[in-house]
């Protein structure tokens, strides 16, 4: 908010000044005075005198006024017009939409000074000009941005909601798109008020804006320039104060902007390329290796609002060959898990605490480059959302060719032939003329599809797969359910699935780990878990999936916000046998091959 | 192919419509033509010039008839004659155009060359001192307008320090060197505010970049934080920063008029002005319709960058 | 015997690209499809992405104006849209939408929203409708004390139900559910198909719940009408669609569907290739391109919906009697 105060004051500012200027005790900005030409102090005049021996610091003031005056009027008449002809253009699309759209594409075809020139030169110099031409230039800015926000307003099911009301015309926009547009709106008019005044001045100072005498601060430096060795200040007066205006403006218009794009939620991140190094000692390694051993694994977030964890004392062992699904609902830490392992968690979010063996080394401690060499490599990730996981500019070949040049040093060529090996083993018909594609020419499933290939590529022990069917039509989802099963069974591959579909869970797994806020709350093999949940939690959940002929059973209440985990038991609120003993944090009880974090487990399932 | 030449059409439309408002732009004005022309201050013209003037620019004749001699002399490169000294138009541009060019082209270039590299350095270390210092200086720099720039170094390093000189021109073959110490301080006011522009654009899009899921993807295979930076990265970043270039093309040739007339650079803009003010109404309308061309061909120019960039535009 | 609620009769809904230079066919969404939702019951209607199902949603709504065929409501044809007689009959249906964010206002209160339709369509006053108003949150299970809050303080299952109360507060005849609990957690999703089935039963509503969850529907609609393509493949009851699924498509997808016993589930069926384009689709039966039991003769004409095994149970595939 800091960002919108200062610069919002400096303007207010100015603006006060500019619309006082009459009443404030000031010389007269046109009365010349030629005995004190040039003079760099005279009493009452503390910037002194001009070229013809007028008040500096009157003009200055008054310039403020002249140049606001324009933009304001200027850039206000745009605003107007061009959002109504753009709402108007956006909602009933056909003639008025092509009027709006191409008439702004005209004026957008002449480079501003230029169409202002041939104005100036058909009508003459002078304020009415001026503004007139400024209104036009600055139309196209407000149709184009109001024309764009209506049609994605038009889409939106909140728009489609009050027309299926039957809602009229005039109510929709006024009710419900103009207050959603009038954002992006207010920061082209702040866009449009700050270029106005550099066109202004600009057109004054080549004499062809404001008339003399009024003042004008660009007048005032075109004036100046002649005299600019004898009175160099006389010139750096108004250029301070354009500057200065200007750029309170155009903070302004960023921090606007940034306050009106808010619907897009949170603010700018800190992204660094390069992975901080984790503090923590090296804990004694176990005895027998498993392929991947999570223990303790804490992943911390600094929001504004404190520390957040959304992910707390995470445990799991994965064998190779075997498949661990890790399910939970949106919110419960599962695909943070995953990506701290992999060592891509997001900049904000850092490990606090735990260790993740693979293969006996703790990735967690582990130098990013000797980290980087096994990802991708040894240990390989599949991501949910396949489109925007491939990079839309790169032919996919191209793609999965870089996967297998960033571990093995073989020539192009055969990385490409080794590509085009690998879609064909993930299932891609015609895999020569597909190589050449690029992502968007491709079906969600062809696309989930060389993401696996991308991730197979140099044979990896380890594949994590994060909701790789969520983004998929059931039909297909089968069919990369099976390619998946095919290739760990082939490869020998230890898989680790994250989802919420407790339906894939029981397809494709042999291990579960259950994850409720945060935390483990059950593991253990999927058999055994699902004919025999011990935590109340894996119970309701199980009852809730619409399966067979008994009716699914909601669990009460809401998921819990990161920010504000209940204490004890996080699931106590919603659940049916909780006690007061439940308000002390439970501990993950593990014995043999299971473990469930609830005080009450025993009687429970007695 | 048919995307490039649809592209290409569209261009040559706008070309068509810009001329035709141009034409029309004289018909519009309310009132005789040839009075608002000839009336300055106020004062009434009297009615023998404003006859002249009426035969002179053809005003006379039918409307359609003048706008086919109109749009026939274009194709042809006529653009008419001056109505200070009858010279004509298209001599008077050939003449200033290329110089007015060098200081396009010059002022891009540095602007390009400073401002990507420096964006995408700023965004990679956001928050560093770089990042800091740099935006903070692209924020002073774009509310710089191009004429203070420009007063402002001739002040500073052609009359106190005496490194410069004030302005002028000396032609290449003359004299090479003062040619290109002449071109320098121009070409820098030319740059300032695209330069300001590409650096902010190019920082928040490689930001933008940085935070996608395939840069995650390339992440996860392995590549080097470098390969991630120049492939995955970079490449993606330009696409918009070329949209906003295109665009921003026309406020760099308005600001070339302003640098011109700063630094008394016998460009385009020297006769455009004098025009101006003397209501020389053919040769404002030839310049107008050449910058205006200029600007539709640096635009179609940019589509087929975005273009080569981007390959959902031209294969979908 | 009087008329269903909504009937719909050989819809048509294409929709032909934008623009003077546009090139290209027009997408056939709908092609073809029967339909008729009774007064109180619910209707399913199952499709993958691409299936048509969302269009055939709005063209029952009238939101759409088909361009074949003809859709009446309560025995008159859907006037046309934004028409006065088009806009008094919206009263009379409702929509809920699958996105819970994207489905309500953000700059405007949740009780100004719910309220939108009382105030459209009704005389009432500020107090009647206040009261109303308290009344339908009650009813969806949400705090009338938090009428002023904005959407972004409700959890996805919330504002689910916030929809649900905009839909039905002008007392609607008929509901058009598109993917209602798709976007919502296993855990909240039985909630709200609870809540939808509860206010169906209660307020006597016609329904059109649509989804691409074979299982969803299952427990809440009477019937359900299995989509591929913008044409029906199968329709008939809930529960002999699923005891009997007869046409090669139902089969791949129920198959598809993981189950919590994966004994318990068809012998899994994965469907080859890709989904044909909806510019372009296959001649004769839409699905033969996938099909392991496609004969040549498939290629040649649409299949008719044919009734099998009785029970208004009908299946478009010329194989159905080899299939169970």
């Amino acid at each position: 908010m800091r960002k919108l105060w200062i610069p919002g004051a400096v303007v207010a500012l100015i603006v006060l000044i500019a619309i006082a200027a009459p009443v404030l005790p000031l010389m007269d900005p046109i009365r010349q005075d030629v005995a004190n030409r040039l003079a760099a102090y005279v009493p009452g005049s503390p910037m002194g005198r001009d070229e013809f021996g007028r008040d500096v610091f009157s003009r200055l003031i008054w310039g403020a006024r002249s140049s606001l005056a324009v933009a304001f009027a200027s850039a206000t008449i745009a605003a107007v017009i061009g959002t109504a002809l753009g709402l108007l253009g956006g909602w009933f699309r056909g003639v008025v939409e092509f009027l709006a759209i191409r008439g702004a594409d005209v004026v957008l075809c002449f480079p501003p000074v230029l169409l202002a020139l041939l104005v100036v030169t058909l009508l003459g110099p002078g304020t009415a000009t001026l503004i007139l031409v400024l209104s036009v230039l600055y139309l196209p800015g407000f149709i184009r941005v109001s024309f764009a926000e209506v049609l994605s307003a038009r889409s939106q099911d909140y728009v489609e909601a009050v027309r299926a009301l039957g809602a009229r015309t005039p109510r929709i926009l006024l009710r419900t798109v103009l207050p959603n547009i009038a954002g992006p709106v207010l920061v082209q008019l702040s866009l449009a008020v700050a270029s106005a005044v550099v066109l202004e001045s600009g057109l004054s100072f080549l004499g062809l804006g404001v008339v003399p005498p009024t003042p004008s601060w660009g007048l005032m430096i075109r004036g100046a320039r002649a005299t600019m060795e004898q009175a160099p200040m006389l010139l750096l007066w108004p250029c301070l104060a354009l500057t200065v205006t200007i750029l309170a403006m155009n903070l302004l218009c960023d921090a606007v902007r940034d306050v009106a794009d808010k619907r897009g939620g949170g603010g700018a991140k800190k992204l660094r390329l390069v992975d901080r190094l984790l503090p923590g000692l090296f804990p004694a390694p176990a005895a027998p290796q498993p392929l991947l051993d999570v223990q303790g694994l804490t992943v911390e977030i600094a929001t504004p609002g404190g520390i957040i964890r959304p992910v707390e004392d995470m445990a799991f062992r994965l064998d190779a060959g075997r498949t661990l699904a890790i399910v939970g609902e949106s919110g419960s830490g599962k695909s943070m898990a995953a990506t701290a392992i992999m060592g891509l968690l997001p900049p904000a979010a850092r490990v606090a605490d735990g260790v993740a063996r693979f293969e006996g080394d703790d990735l967690l401690r582990m130098p990013e480059p000797a980290r980087r060499k096994l990802r991708g490599g040894a240990m390989a990730m599949v991501f949910q959302d396949p489109m925007s996981s491939l990079n839309p500019v790169h032919r996919i070949g191209d793609q999965v060719a870089e996967a297998i040049r960033a571990h093995r040093d073989v020539p192009a060529g055969k990385a490409a032939a080794e590509a085009v090996e690998l879609l064909k083993r993930v299932g891609i018909a015609d895999p020569e003329r597909r190589a050449r594609a690029y992502p968007h020419e491709l079906s969600g499933g062809m696309r989930q599809r060389v993401m696996i290939a991308m991730a197979i590529a140099n044979r990896p022990r380890l594949l994590i797969a994060d909701e790789p069917t969520t983004a998929l039509d059931v039909t297909v989802q089968a069919a990369i359910l099976e390619l998946l099963a095919e290739l760990r069974r082939a490869e020998g591959m230890g898989v680790v699935l994250i989802t919420h579909s407790l339906g894939v869970v029981a397809e494709v797994a042999e291990d579960v780990v259950v994850m409720y806020a945060a935390q483990v709350v059950e593991s253990g093999p999927v058999a055994e878990v699902f004919a025999r949940p011990l935590h109340p939690y894996t119970r309701a959940l199980l009852a809730a999936v619409p399966d067979g002929d008994i009716e699914p059973e909601g669990i009460p209440g809401v998921v819990p916000r990161p920010d504000a985990w209940p204490p004890g038991c996080r699931f106590a609120p919603r659940c049916g046998f909780a006690t007061e003993a439940c308000a002390t944090p439970p501990p993950l009880e593990e014995f043999e091959n299971h473990a469930v974090r609830c005080i009450r487990w025993r009687e429970l399932s007695a | 192919m048919w995307w490039l030449a649809r592209r290409i059409g569209i261009s040559l439309l706008l070309m068509w419509v810009v001329a035709t408002i141009v034409f029309l732009a004289l018909h519009m004005v309310p009132g005789d033509p040839a009075e608002m022309l000839l009336s300055t201050g106020g004062a009434m013209p009297d009615a023998y010039a404003i006859a002249e003037l009426r035969e002179r620019l053809g005003l006379n004749r039918p409307i359609l008839e003048q706008y086919g001699a109109f749009l026939i002399g274009l194709s042809q490169g006529d653009l008419g004659t001056s109505l200070v000294d009858d010279y004509p138009v298209a001599e008077e541009i050939a003449l200033r155009l290329p110089r007015t060019l060098e200081l396009i082209v010059a002022g891009t270039l540095l602007a390009v060359a400073i401002a990507l590299p420096a964006g995408t350095f700023a965004a990679v270390r956001q928050g560093g001192a770089f990042d800091r210092v740099s935006s903070a200086l692209a924020a002073v720099l774009q509310a710089v307008p191009v004429f203070v720039l420009g007063t402002l170094l001739i002040l500073v390093l052609a009359q106190w320090l005496r490194w410069m000189p004030a302005g002028g021109y000396t032609p290449f073959a003359e004299d090479p060197v003062r040619h290109l110490v002449l071109l320098s301080l121009p070409a820098v006011a030319v740059a300032k505010g695209l330069a300001a522009t590409i650096f902010r654009m190019t920082r928040a899009s490689v930001l933008d970049a940085l935070s996608r899921d395939h840069v995650r993807t390339a992440r996860a295979k392995g590549l080097t934080p470098q390969r991630v930076l120049r492939r995955h990265v970079v490449r993606n970043a330009l696409i918009p920063v070329t949209t906003v270039l295109g665009l921003q093309m026309g406020t760099l040739l308005g600001g070339t008029v302003l640098v011109e007339y700063v630094f008394n650079w016998p460009g385009l803009s020297t006769p455009l002005l004098r025009a101006v003010e003397a209501r020389d109404y053919p040769m404002v309308v030839g310049i107008v319709i050449t910058v205006s061309g200029l600007f539709l061909l640096i635009n179609l120019a940019m589509d087929l960058i975005y273009a080569a960039l981007d390959p959902r535009i031209t294969r979908s | 015997m009087t008329e269903p609620l909504v009937v719909a009769e050989a819809v048509e809904m294409s929709f032909a690209p934008r623009g003077i230079l546009a090139r290209g066919r027009p997408v056939r969404a709908v092609a073809g499809v029967d339909a008729t939702v009774a007064r109180g019951e619910a209707l399913g209607v199952v499709g993958e992405s691409g299936s048509g199902k969302s269009t055939l949603g709005r063209v029952l709504l009238g939101l759409l104006a088909a361009t074949g065929g003809a859709v009446r409501f309560d025995g008159q044809p859907l006037p046309k849209p934004g028409s006065n007689a088009w806009r008094a009959l919206r009263a009379r249906m409702g929509i809920v939408f699958q996105d819970p964010f994207g489905s309500l206002d953000a700059r405007r209160t949740i009780g100004a929203q719910v309220e939108d339709g009382l105030a459209i369509h009704t005389d009432l006053s500020a107090a009647e409708r206040r009261a109303k108003l308290t009344e339908m949150f009650v009813r969806v299970g949400l705090d009338p004390q938090r009428l002023g809050a904005y959407p972004h303080e409700f959890s996805g299952g919330q504002r689910q139900r916030l929809g649900i109360a905009r839909a039905l507060a002008t007392n609607p005849d008929f509901l058009v559910a598109d993917e209602p609990v798709s976007a919502l957690d296993v855990s909240i999703q039985a909630q709200v198909v609870r809540l939808l089935a509860d206010l169906r039963r209660d307020l006597g509503l016609a329904m059109l719940f649509i989804s691409h969850d074979l299982p969803v529907v299952r427990h809440l609609c009477d019937r359900v009408i299995v989509m591929y393509l913008g044409r029906v493949m199968e329709e008939g009851p809930v529960a002999e669609v699923f005891a009997r699924p007869s046409h090669p498509y139902t089969r791949a997808l129920l198959s598809a569907t993981p189950r919590l016993d994966p004994a318990k589930r068809l012998s899994r069926v994965i469907l080859p290739g890709e989904p044909p384009s909806p510019t372009n689709p296959p001649s004769g039966c839409v699905f033969r391109t996938r099909c392991a039991l496609a004969l040549p003769a498939c290629a040649e004409a649409v299949p008719p919906l044919r009734e099998i095994g009785g029970a208004a149970h009908r299946v478009a595939c010329i194989r159905a009697d080899e299939i169970n």
